[in-house]
């Protein structure tokens, strides 16, 4: 009797689970089949879930409008950024814990970008660009890079990892005559691993879907990252369905596919950081 | 001899520590606080992002604490925020409670779909969301129909085009959200529910009278994050009504950026821009306030 009561409730939630999740996962499914359609089917009643034959031409238009070349522009922005953000925020984030017990100023230094949690960057971009502007960066994909690189969530997450180790390893590593960077180098950032792989995927997903600062900074067409690039097919006078269906199915596909390399690792360490955060 | 030693070395660390702060800190002085300095400056003058740079005093707050188009948007984003504050607490925890029962299987498979939205731009989540509810030939329209219900005009009426809008923040955020409160659930001791289901206690009664308040700390860290996200949403819009019909969706973020950008007027925008700077930091002063009151973080 009771267990035939626990199956069934298994059933139940079970069923339960997976049409929620169709359901916040369907709108992809659509987007998905919609950009397979040719013109005639997208806009034509009855509405059918499948395209009636899978059709590439608006891929092919779109790759042929330079999307490969918006996607690498992306790609340079999201490794390159992510990169300096996990090297300077790790060497940052380890000397604000490392050094908290021998140098006063620690956590007044800590402090300072605290500072950069309160006030959205969206209301400080038009200074942003005018500081970007003044020092030659205008159209230039670094431009798009610098100012976003150093991200307090990132250099808070090393802090709290580094602080949960023992000083006495650092204080071991001097007395065998290491020096402070070979310390960091070679002991600590291999200990910081896991903040790493986290740090990693959240910036480069980030720095791909970044739209405001390239929107605003990078003016030639050849520059444009991908999100730039879907949003010209969002026109004043009509919008090219077609191809902003195609570009944006291309356009999540990198994020999808790190995150699917990286997911057990992140669960783990978002859901970590995020409750202590 | 000994004290000596100590002084050298206390003082090599301080040029240790400065050389790993010092790329991090140099990008944020020269990308957020120099900014933000300027932004104050600025917005005392009649700057139009290329010759022009005269002191105009208050001018600039003056006028825009006149125009009625400020109040508006300002309103709005007001409005947009509280209405989804409850959407984004609430959705996200129903679904944390749901993946980590024990009772669903297929747990990852669950997960990963609720969470693969989080991965999208705000433009391209706008969009996708936008397509759906496409005015025509759109999917929502085409089932009401179907269902015998008049289409409705998503992109025409300002409150259906803001549901829109709202669905698709909702849609982008909560999986995010998810997996803290699921960080939150796994750290609730597993003694609590067993005592309370020795008690004889059900599950919804455990849910609201355990799971719920234990998850208070999260509860805050969601609010708190998700009333900035909201108040300055502006990607997500850019992919659905780009602000209208009309200016009904027009939120703040997109105001400034319409009166710098469009209307080459950088003074007057980053006057906005402190005066909504202020509002949010009273905002969040008061959530903070409000969180310590709770006294669980």
């Amino acid at each position: 009797m009771k267990t035939s009561k626990h199956l069934g409730s298994t059933i139940a939630i079970t069923v339960l689970g997976f049409v929620i999740a169709l359901i916040i996962f369907f709108p992809i499914i659509w987007l998905t089949f919609s950009s397979f359609k040719p013109r005639a089917e997208l806009f034509a009643y009855p509405l059918h879930l499948l395209p009636s034959k899978f059709n590439f031409d608006y891929y092919g238009s779109v790759v042929n409008d330079g999307l490969f070349v918006y996607m690498k522009n992306s790609l340079f922005l999201a490794v390159v950024g992510t990169l300096i953000t996990v090297l300077i925020s790790a060497s940052c984030g380890y000397a604000l814990a490392i050094y908290r017990k021998e140098i006063p100023y620690v956590n007044k230094v800590f402090a300072v970008f605290l500072l950069g949690t309160l006030i959205p960057g969206e209301i400080l971009t038009i200074a942003q660009f005018t500081v970007v502007t003044d020092i030659g960066l205008y159209n230039n994909i670094w431009g798009c890079i610098l100012p976003v690189v150093t991200t307090t969530t990132g250099i808070f997450m090393y802090r709290q990892h580094y602080m949960s180790i023992p000083l006495a390893l650092a204080e071991s590593a001097r007395i065998d005559g290491a020096s402070e960077f070979m310390i960091f180098r070679k002991i600590m950032l291999p200990l910081g691993y896991s903040v790493t792989v986290t740090l990693t995927i959240f910036s480069f997903m980030w720095r791909w879907n970044d739209y405001i600062l390239p929107l605003m900074l990078l003016s030639d067409q050849s520059k444009f990252t991908i999100q730039i690039a879907i949003k010209s097919y969002i026109g004043t006078m009509a919008v090219d369905w077609s191809s902003i269906l195609a570009a944006s199915v291309l356009s999540i596909v990198p994020v999808i596919v790190l995150y699917m390399i990286l997911q057990k690792y992140i669960t783990g360490g978002l859901a970590a950081t995020g409750v202590k955060g | 001899m000994k004290k000596r030693r100590k002084a050298n070395t206390a003082f090599r660390h301080t040029g240790a520590f400065w050389l790993f702060v010092l790329p991090s800190l140099g990008l944020f002085a020269l990308f957020f606080l120099l900014p933000l300095v300027l932004s104050i400056w600025f917005s005392f003058t009649d700057f139009d992002g290329w010759k022009k740079m005269n002191f105009i005093g208050l001018k600039n707050y003056t006028k825009i604490l006149k125009d009625s188009s400020f109040y508006l948007s300002l309103g709005r984003t007001f409005i947009y925020t509280i209405v989804n504050l409850p959407f984004k607490v609430a959705i996200p925890l129903l679904l944390a409670a749901l993946v980590t029962s024990k009772k669903l299987k297929g747990n990852t498979a669950v997960r990963t779909m609720i969470y693969i939205p989080v991965l999208f731009s705000s433009l391209v989540a706008g969009i996708t969301i936008n397509w759906m509810f496409s005015q025509e030939y759109g999917l929502v329209n085409f089932l009401l129909e179907k269902m015998g219900m008049t289409p409705l005009e998503w992109s025409l009426n300002p409150t259906l085009a803001t549901v829109v809008i709202s669905v698709a923040s909702n849609w982008v955020s909560a999986g995010y959200y998810m997996l803290l409160y699921v960080g939150g659930i796994n750290n609730i001791s597993k003694e609590l529910y067993e005592a309370a289901s020795i008690d004889g206690s059900g599950k919804v009664n455990t849910f609201f009278h355990i799971t719920v308040p234990l998850l208070l700390p999260t509860t805050f860290i969601v609010l708190l994050l998700s009333t900035v996200n909201l108040l300055k949403e502006y990607a997500l819009i850019q992919g659905i009504t780009l602000g209208g019909p009309g200016t009904s969706t027009t939120y703040i973020v997109q105001y400034i950026f319409s009166q710098g950008f469009d209307q080459y007027k950088y003074g007057y925008a980053s006057a906005a821009g402190v005066l909504v700077s202020i509002v949010f930091i009273v905002i969040a002063a008061i959530q903070f306030k409000m969180t310590k009151g709770g006294g669980e973080v």
